[in-house]
C-alpha cells in the first residue's frame, strides 16, 4: 500500500511533468485521472505538499496556485523556450524554470518602478540581457508567512 | 522576488509604497542561486533543503546578514 508520502511525491512529480508538457498546472481531477487514484486522495496529496512549503494552494481550496517554480495563473514573469510558454511566480521562480527545464530560455518581466520592459537569457547559471537588479522585499525567515506577496 | 532596471528604481518602488529596502542580489547571483535551488527538482530523490543547507547556500553566494537567515 501507498504511503501518503510516497503519493505526494508522485504527484510531486506528474505535476511538474505535466506542466513542463502541457505549460498548464493540471487540477485535482486530472491528475487523479492521470495516475488512477480518488480526487480525494490527489486534494490530500496538494495539502500535504503545501503543508511541506513544496507546492501553493489556491488561497481557501485544494488546487494549486504554485507548482514551484511554476505559476498557474499568468504572472508578469514570463518563460519562453521557443514557441513554449511558461509563468514563473517571481524572478527567482522565473530563473528556477530555466534550471528545472535545463536549456536556455528567455524571460520577460517589466520593471515594476516603470514598467520598462526587462529581457534575460538564463541558460544554467548564466545570465545575459538587459541590466537589472532583483529585489527581495520580505526578509527570508517570513517568506512563507505569506508565500503569494512574498 | 521583482527585477527592477537598478538599484534607484529599487529605492523609488519602496519609496512610493513606505517599504524599507530589502535585500538586493545581482542577476549573476540570482541566477546562480535559482540554479542551485531548482535544478534538482525533477529527481524523483528531491527533497526540500534543510536550513542549514539554504543558509549555507546563501552565505555561498555572499548573501550575508539577518535578511538572509531562515531562523527568526
Amino acid at each position: 500500500m501507498q504511503t501518503g508520502i510516497e503519493l505526494s511525491g508522485e504527484v510531486r512529480l506528474h505535476v511538474m511533468r505535466q506542466v513542463i508538457e502541457t505549460g498548464r498546472v493540471p487540477k485535482a481531477a486530472e491528475t487523479a485521472l492521470a495516475l488512477g487514484k480518488p480526487s480525494d486522495e490527489i486534494r490530500q496529496a496538494h495539502q500535504q505538499l503545501a503543508e511541506a512549503h513544496v507546492f501553493v494552494l489556491e488561497p481557501g481550496g485544494f488546487e494549486l496556485r504554485m507548482a514551484s517554480p511554476f505559476s498557474a495563473i499568468p504572472t508578469p514573469f514570463e518563460v519562453t523556450i521557443g514557441e513554449r510558454r511558461w509563468w514563473g511566480n517571481c524572478i527567482w521562480d522565473a530563473m528556477g524554470i530555466a534550471a528545472v527545464l535545463k536549456t536556455e530560455a528567455r524571460i520577460s518581466t517589466r520593471c515594476p518602478d516603470c514598467a520598462h520592459p526587462l529581457s534575460l537569457t538564463v541558460d544554467g547559471p548564466a545570465v545575459s540581457g538587459d541590466p537589472g537588479i532583483v529585489h527581495f522585499a520580505v526578509p527570508a525567515a517570513q517568506w512563507w508567512d505569506d508565500i503569494i506577496y512574498t | 522576488m521583482l527585477l527592477f532596471r537598478s538599484e534607484e528604481h529599487v529605492e523609488t518602488w519602496c519609496r512610493s509604497r513606505s517599504l524599507p529596502i530589502g535585500g538586493t542580489l545581482s542577476l549573476k547571483q540570482a541566477s546562480e542561486l535559482a540554479w542551485i535551488w531548482f535544478r534538482d527538482r525533477l529527481e524523483a530523490s528531491w527533497k526540500r533543503k534543510t536550513i542549514e543547507e539554504a543558509e549555507s547556500i546563501f552565505e555561498s553566494l555572499e548573501l550575508k546578514g539577518d535578511f538572509w537567515k531562515l531562523r527568526r
